[in-house]
């Protein structure tokens, strides 16, 4: 427990309105999608309910970030902060710790249209920066964890994929700089935050600490507090006058289509020719969005409602489905358009291919354009379910992804027959490309009921498998390395990078008190 | 419902926070993202409908329990259902039903509501109206003018704000009425309060014993039609009656009215009221006035670990609320250039004073209608119009506290003013 000289110290910072320690208020931050895995791991009933922190801070400086950091650490109290907090990662994981929510920091501190970058603090969410920065013709990129999440939370913490990858990369590729609260209370400013140099430390000429902070996954909040970040933007393909437009009530919105843009679902017999399309259609790098689901995912993801999904699955698309991805065409120019409509349809038709959409198997309307630019069409798998997860998460080559689909589909067919996850066949699968398709991205979202115990420990035990398999058939890392035991798990096959990690981490954080749960702990605790 | 029936829902909270904001494609600019005002003013995630919808769980599961600082997360929240807008989009969840019910479980196990509520409902039940007022003042905005026809079986529910706050809304209205040669009558000194502030701050017991004398007022009175001024008792008397009392009555507002009495030609506005205005939706006439549907049926498995509703469950996700008609009258004044704010409609964001806010937590009131008059302001409008004494009386005070050069017309006003011959 916390003591009163402690929280008063605290209190000191922050104003009284700013810091509580009223259990009611603190169990909103004990709930996560996600705990009750954990809790069934545990040998408890499930519940998202997880550890209740002893307080919760709301800073809303750097500086009184740093402060409530250094009395952290002279108390030795362990603190774990977040932007938006969404998933298990972002809450404390032991007794006596605190937990640090940044939603007083939610100011867009500067655009920079000319050097195409943005600076944000934490609780900048993706759709209000998004609506900032149309104004400029730009955006940036969001993760797949939808809209109201925070882009600084990816950019420094997470791995980040999202629905315009194929186009905007992922967070971590797009970091040009954080101001860093370090575990140890130190302020850090790194990256090329300003081309007049100054926070022009990190890629700099010693080795990168955006490595440090955050290499290809992050730290899950493991490593102190970061309270700005630099954001690399794009061009936002629409015309100059165009503007955010939408008519119609909920849940029947209409959105104003820029001019050249268009959804195409292209539809494949086997995955042999799925993956030279994808390839292809990659290789030429003329589309926003490249991504593939199961037939009930392409349901969900352009209808409205879980009985219109439900509809469109039994009104033909199940059948006709095999190996599809949709693409977003979203063009500049009326020429730059045409060229990449012809250039996917030549791809599409060279490998046999059909358009799910003009074949009138499923029919997105103006709204689900506007979600697919908004990253929103990931919340759509809720109106399935409020418990799936994702196994696997490689991010490695096209090849890579259409193999790990095909070999994780018996696995997960064993658990289906089980009946202790959802049944999509063993084909539901999430896979986009990055970056001019030189890498792309597979994990496998799977439901199952987290009331059940028997649900919850027959995930967790496909994901066990799942994670085995990478390891052991070289599929990449997965997407949720998270604790001690999940990094030492693939230490041996990747030349036991863990044991750096906790270097780094020591260096950083002396006294050992910036949650380590998802991260790895400056002493090796998963052989304690 | 008890919230025990709501736990499995409880339990589905993916704490997302989508219920802070407007539904996501409707966010124009950061500026005015937010729905959920009691989140942001407050912070803690408590304060949002999610967060409640966590400490209803928690209290539900025995976790913890109603202490003094847990009534006041539950009773600084305006009860304006923008959480739940935003969140039934996506989830099968109900947040706003959520905290109502939990305020009824703070009042059944003595915990609640605040003193503050406790008073005014004690005046509710000696004065028959929330401000302590004798009922014989109630009918003291009338004036000689206003043509009254005790004949009619229809009758001009006044509601207490505007009978004893905002008297010139019942004297507008009143007026409007007589000059689309609507026949009607009030009930005067025998009107009753419609339950709304009882009912709000979750002590339902009483608000349904309310709600039955009203009903049998109203019978013993040969009512049958109900018009209303006030967004407050329009929710009342249309939407929440319904679900525990069998009612026998249509209630129509007076923006629908209008809208009716232009269109068969009752009414001609034909003086110019030169002016740009913004309007602003009452919560309690937009979103959370959408009819509820009985329901009874259950959770079937369609596809393995999906689940439907069996038959198919009623949708009230906030599209069936009142927002055209003011709008369509507002247009038809000779003069007015109506320009809408960012959050409107079924996101529309509250004017701070409901839910036993205004009384509980006047500090978040102000500061909630400060933030909608600075969007209305934003608009470059002259005038804010409403439909709503409550929301004029909340509205009117940032106004004032903020000097505003803005002013607030009730929608009767202004149609009063363009009216042939009008004021
Ligand atoms: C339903 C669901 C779907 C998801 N889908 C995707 C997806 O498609 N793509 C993807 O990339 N991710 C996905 N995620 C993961 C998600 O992106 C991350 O949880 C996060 O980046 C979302 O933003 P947030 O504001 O909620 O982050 P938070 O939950 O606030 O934080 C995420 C992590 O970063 C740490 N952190 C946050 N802010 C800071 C800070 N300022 N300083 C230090 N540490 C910090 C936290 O401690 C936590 O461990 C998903 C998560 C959920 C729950
Ligand atoms: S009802 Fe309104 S004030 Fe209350 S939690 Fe929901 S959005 Fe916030
Ligand atoms: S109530 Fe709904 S919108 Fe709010 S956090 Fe929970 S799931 Fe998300």
């Amino acid at each position: 427990m916390i003591n009163d000289k402690f929280y008063s110290r605290l209190q000191d910072v922050v104003g009284e309105r700013n810091i509580t320690r009223t259990p009611a208020i603190l169990d909103t931050y004990a709930f996560q999608w996600g705990y009750e895995i954990e809790s069934a791991q545990r040998g408890d009933e499930p519940s998202r309910f997880g550890q209740r922190p002893d307080a919760v801070v709301l800073p809303t400086t750097t500086e009184e970030v740093q402060t409530i950091v250094k009395i952290c650490n002279e108390f030795k109290v362990t603190f774990k902060p977040f932007s938006t907090g969404m998933g298990p990662w972002a809450g404390v994981s032991e007794p006596g710790a605190i937990q640090i929510d940044l939603r007083r920091m939610n100011r867009i501190v500067e655009v920079d249209p000319n050097n195409l970058y943005v600076v944000v603090e934490p609780y900048v969410t993706n759709s209000e920066l998004q609506a900032e920065l149309f104004q400029y013709g730009l955006m940036h990129h969001a993760q797949g964890a939808g809209p109201q999440t925070s882009p600084l939370a990816s950019h420094t913490s997470f791995v980040g994929p999202g629905f315009t990858s194929p186009y905007t990369g992922f967070s971590g590729r797009n970091l040009l700089g954080a101001e860093w609260v370090a575990p140890n209370g130190e302020i850090l400013r790194l990256g090329s935050y300003e081309h007049t140099g100054k926070w022009f430390t990190g890629d700099g000429p010693g080795f990168s600490l955006r490595g440090v902070i955050r290499g290809w996954m992050g730290a899950y909040g493991g490593l102190g507090v970061f309270t700005k970040a630099a954001i690399k933007l794009y061009s936002y393909p629409a015309p100059k006058d165009w503007t955010w437009n939408i008519s119609g009530t909920i849940p029947k919105y209409e959105w104003e289509v820029p001019k050249y843009w268009k959804l195409i679902v292209l539809n494949f017999q086997e995955w042999e020719q799925y993956e030279s399309a994808f390839y292809e259609v990659s290789d030429h790098d003329v589309v926003m969005m490249a991504t593939t689901s199961s037939s009930e995912g392409l349901a969900a993801l352009f209808t409205d409602t879980k009985m219109e999904a439900i509809e469109v699955i039994f009104g033909g698309l199940l059948a006709r489905t095999r190996r599809y991805f949709i693409v977003l065409i979203a063009a500049h120019t009326e020429r730059e358009y045409n060229y990449r409509v012809k250039l996917i349809r030549t791809i599409m038709k060279k490998y046999e291919g059909e358009d799910l959409i003009e074949e009138g198997f499923i029919s997105p309307r103006s709204a689900h354009y506007a979600e697919t630019i908004r990253n929103m069409l990931g919340g759509h798998a809720f109106r399935f379910s409020n418990c799936f997860q994702s196994t696997h998460g490689g991010m490695d080559t096209v090849a890579m992804a259409v193999k790990l689909a095909q070999v994780n589909q018996p696995i997960k067919s064993k658990y289906i027959e089980k009946g202790v996850i959802g049944d999509d066949r063993g084909e539901g699968i999430w896979t986009t490309t990055y970056e001019g398709g030189h890498m792309a991205h597979l994990e496998v979202p799977t439901v199952y009921d987290g009331a059940s115990k028997e649900s919850c420990l027959g995930y967790a035990e496909y994901q066990d498998e799942c994670n085995d398999v990478d390891l052991k058939q070289a599929y990449g890392m997965p997407f949720f390395i998270v604790g001690d035991k999940v990094h030492d798990y693939y230490a041996s096959r990747t030349m036991d990078y863990p044991k750096y990690l906790r270097r780094i981490k020591a260096a950083f954080d002396p006294n050992g008190i910036s949650d380590s749960s998802h991260y790895v702990s400056a002493k090796n605790k998963s052989n304690e | 419902m008890t919230l025990e029936n709501y736990e499995e829902m409880m339990d589905g909270c993916v704490r997302c926070s989508k219920c802070k904001f407007l539904p996501q494609l409707q966010i124009k600019s950061k500026r005015f993202s937010h729905i959920c005002p009691s989140i942001e003013y407050f912070n803690f995630h408590a304060y949002s409908g999610g967060g409640r919808m966590i400490m209803a769980n928690a209290l539900q599961k025995g976790r913890i329990e109603f202490t003094p600082e847990m009534l006041d997360v539950l009773y600084s929240c305006t009860n304006c259902g923008g959480c739940e807008v935003s969140c039934k989009w996506v989830y099968d969840l109900e947040p706003n039903e959520v905290i109502h019910e939990l305020r009824v479980k703070a009042v059944e196990s003595g915990a609640g509501p605040l003193p503050k509520h406790k008073k005014y409902i004690e005046l509710v039940e000696r004065y028959q109206n929330p401000y302590g007022e004798p009922s014989e003042k109630r009918p003291a905005w009338i004036e000689d003018d206003i043509k009254l026809d005790e004949d009619s079986n229809t009758i001009f529910f006044v509601g207490c704000t505007a009978a004893y706050r905002r008297e010139e809304i019942a004297l507008s209205t009143a007026k409007v009425l007589n000059a689309g040669n609507e026949n009607f009558r009030i009930l005067g000194t025998d009107e009753f309060c419609c339950g709304s502030p009882v009912y709000r701050v979750g002590d339902r017991e009483k608000a349904i014993e309310i709600m039955k004398s009203n009903v049998e007022l109203f019978k013993s009175k040969g009512v049958e039609r109900i018009i209303t001024s006030c967004s407050g008792c329009f929710n009342m008397l249309r939407t929440e009656y319904p679900r525990y009392v069998e009612t026998s009555f249509e209630v129509v507002h007076i923006s629908q009215l209008l809208e009716t009495m232009l269109s068969d030609g009752r009414l001609k506005l034909t003086n110019e009221v030169p002016m740009k205005v913004t309007y602003h939706d009452p919560c309690h006439l937009g979103r959370m006035s959408e009819p509820y549907e009985p329901y009874e049926g259950e959770k079937v498995e369609i596809l393995s670990q999906v689940y439907m509703w069996d038959p198919p469950k009623p949708e009230r996700l906030g599209a069936g609320g009142i927002y055209d008609p003011p709008r369509n009258v507002l247009k038809q004044i000779p003069g007015i250039e109506l320009i809408e704010m960012e959050r409107i409609c079924e996101y529309s964001y509250c004017c701070g004073a409901g839910g036993g806010v205004k009384a509980g937590f006047p500090d978040f009131a102000l500061w909630t209608a400060t933030e909608r008059v600075q969007e209305a302001e934003e608009t470059g409008a002259k005038g804010i119009v409403s439909v709503c004494p409550f929301c004029s009386t909340n509205i009117r005070d940032s106004l004032d506290y903020r000097e505003s050069e803005m002013e607030y017309f009730d929608l009767t006003e202004l149609v009063l003013m363009s009216l042939e011959g009008g004021e």
